[in-house]
């Protein structure tokens, strides 16, 4: 067994006077793609950013490759390398996609460093490629959604955090993103998704965890719970 | 018919060199922070006594002062924003942050004048010109110290330019501007981001201090009237756009400068506001801003 890369406990959490995440605990192994599904409200989003430091937990721990980063802010933990691709694409939508590129690295001092990067992204997505020069707000959706993965590849990360990657989009972005998702995983990435069913997330999920109403309501791999009539029937409706 | 064409450009050039210079840290401040910055006059205001005292009363060089006003209104930005604006920082979405902080601001640039009358006394002290003496384009007499201070105003406008667009740091402004959660994502650290762009738009408005000193004087009001100017070309071009704040700092000098020699002095200003108000009416937001608000 591995050391957890991320292992939350007890965690509460959640905006001025309304508590969303209640007493979660979860554990990421290293090189594991962690999947959160739940219905929307249900507290997927407030967990992530709960976890990289975007709003502060009101109760519970949040250790980080070891390292306790409960009540830090977000700066700080980016910097000890988690990367979080927020829901949307948290683009700078006047920025050209270059530069877009160039702020996922801004820890890195040199700038030969920063542009080596940039280099290996464009050769790893053609398509953010041929839009380097244009502003993020004039990008379809599928486009900005690749950017924000290739800028979340820009520096060196210990865990990424994903958002939704398919909301919002066409089915063929919705491949485009799952590809590179696909080749995360690949390369030997700990990542924790976020999806609000099981549609998409077969090619890449090991464990599963189903959210409701800010809890962890059962945990497996994906082959057992995508297939469990009750899991997906109580939390998920129906079979998707 | 020459001449007035002459005198129109020349003088468009300098008013808007100089209103674009006072009113752009207030759009860089608006755009990263959204706080509309009151303490931007009392900067000018501080930088026309430095002006004064590095000028006159040690008698040292012109580039001495500008360096010496850009160094001291860059601190004192940064110890404004630390002071008035950081213990809100944390209950933004709690108050209205945009309010507050222009009392906030206001209460630091009501010190700063009470400080000046206080050390300096309320006397106009005439400020040495940066340069001295003038040249003379088809009749119209053009001082070196309003060339001085155009070009000085376009390099520094232009330096920000630059700064905002090719610097990891500047970059990390723009950043913080267009989306701040995702800007600390990236690991951008806002807590000092911000007290260094208040800084550095407090410097800018510290050297117009030292060449509005030199065509007026210092004193502890001089902070006053660039404040309600900048607010004016700030609104005009559209709330936290910076070419919307540039393009109206030249737009509002060429409609003083042409009133001037059409109608005279005593109604340029009538007719100026005029203008604004209809441009106005006609587009809330100013030339370039939007209803969601520029940001930078």
């Amino acid at each position: 067994m591995s050391e957890p890369m991320l292992q939350v406990t007890g965690l509460r959490a959640g905006y001025l006077d309304t508590t969303v995440i209640r007493d979660l605990s979860l554990t990421v192994t290293a090189g594991e793609v962690a999947v959160m599904i739940g219905p929307n409200g249900h507290g997927k989003t407030t967990l992530l950013r709960a976890i990289s430091g975007l709003i502060t937990p009101a109760a519970g721990q949040v250790l980080l490759d070891g390292q306790d980063v409960t009540g830090w802010p977000a700066e700080r933990i980016a910097a000890m390398g988690l990367v979080h691709v927020p829901q949307g694409d948290g683009l700078f939508p006047e920025m050209t996609v270059e530069e877009n590129l160039m702020m996922g690295a801004f820890p890195a001092q040199s700038w030969r460093e920063r542009r080596r990067e940039v280099a290996r992204i464009y050769e790893r997505f053609p398509i953010v490629a041929g839009k380097a020069p244009q502003r993020a707000r004039t990008l379809s959706g599928g486009e900005r959604r690749l950017v924000a993965l290739g800028r979340a590849l820009m520096r060196t990360s210990r865990i990424m955090l994903i958002d939704e990657p398919s909301l919002g989009l066409a089915p063929v972005a919705i491949d485009a993103v799952y590809e590179a998702i696909a080749a995360l995983k690949q390369s030997g990435a700990t990542v924790v998704l976020v999806e609000e069913n099981f549609t998409h997330v077969g090619g890449v999920a090991d464990a599963v965890h189903i959210l409701e109403a800010g809890q962890i309501v059962a945990s497996g791999p994906f082959a057992e719970l995508s297939v469990d009539p009750t899991v997906v029937q109580t939390y998920l409706g129906s079979l998707s | 018919m020459v001449t007035n064409f002459v005198a129109i450009v020349v003088n468009t050039i300098i008013l808007g060199s100089i209103y674009g210079l006072v009113a752009i840290g207030m759009t860089l401040i608006y755009g990263t922070l959204r706080i509309l910055d009151m303490s931007q006059g009392s900067m000018v205001m501080v930088g026309s006594f430095i002006g004064w005292g590095v000028l006159v009363v040690a008698g040292w060089s012109p580039v001495l002062a500008i360096l010496a006003a850009f160094a001291a209104t860059f601190m004192l930005g940064v110890l404004t924003q630390l002071v008035s604006v950081q213990p809100l920082m944390k209950r933004r979405n709690a108050i209205d942050f945009e309010m507050v902080t222009f009392i906030t601001t206001f209460a630091v640039a009501m010190v700063l004048t009470n400080v000046a009358l206080e050390v300096l006394g309320p006397f106009q002290r005439n400020v040495t010109p940066v340069i001295s003496g003038g040249v003379t384009i088809h009749t119209v007499n053009l001082p070196y110290q309003s060339l001085a201070m155009a070009i000085v105003s376009i390099a520094l406008m232009a330096g920000l330019g630059l700064f905002l667009s090719r610097t990891r740091w500047g970059m990390a402004i723009r950043a913080v501007a267009q989306n701040l959660d995702a800007a600390r994502l990236m690991g951008v650290p806002v807590g000092k981001l911000y007290p260094l762009t208040m800084g550095l738009a407090s410097a800018l408005a510290g050297v117009a201090g030292v060449f509005l000193g030199g065509l007026y004087f210092a004193y502890p009001g001089a902070g006053d009237l660039p404040l309600l100017e900048a607010l004016i070309v700030v609104i005009f071009g559209g709330l936290g756009s910076l070419p919307g704040t540039i393009y109206a700092a030249y737009a509002i000098g060429l409609i003083q400068a042409t009133a001037e020699q059409i109608v005279g002095e005593t109604w340029s200003l009538p007719i100026l506001y005029g203008v604004i108000l209809i441009v106005l009416i006609v587009r809330p937001y100013g030339l370039l801003g939007k209803p969601s608000e520029a940001r930078l």
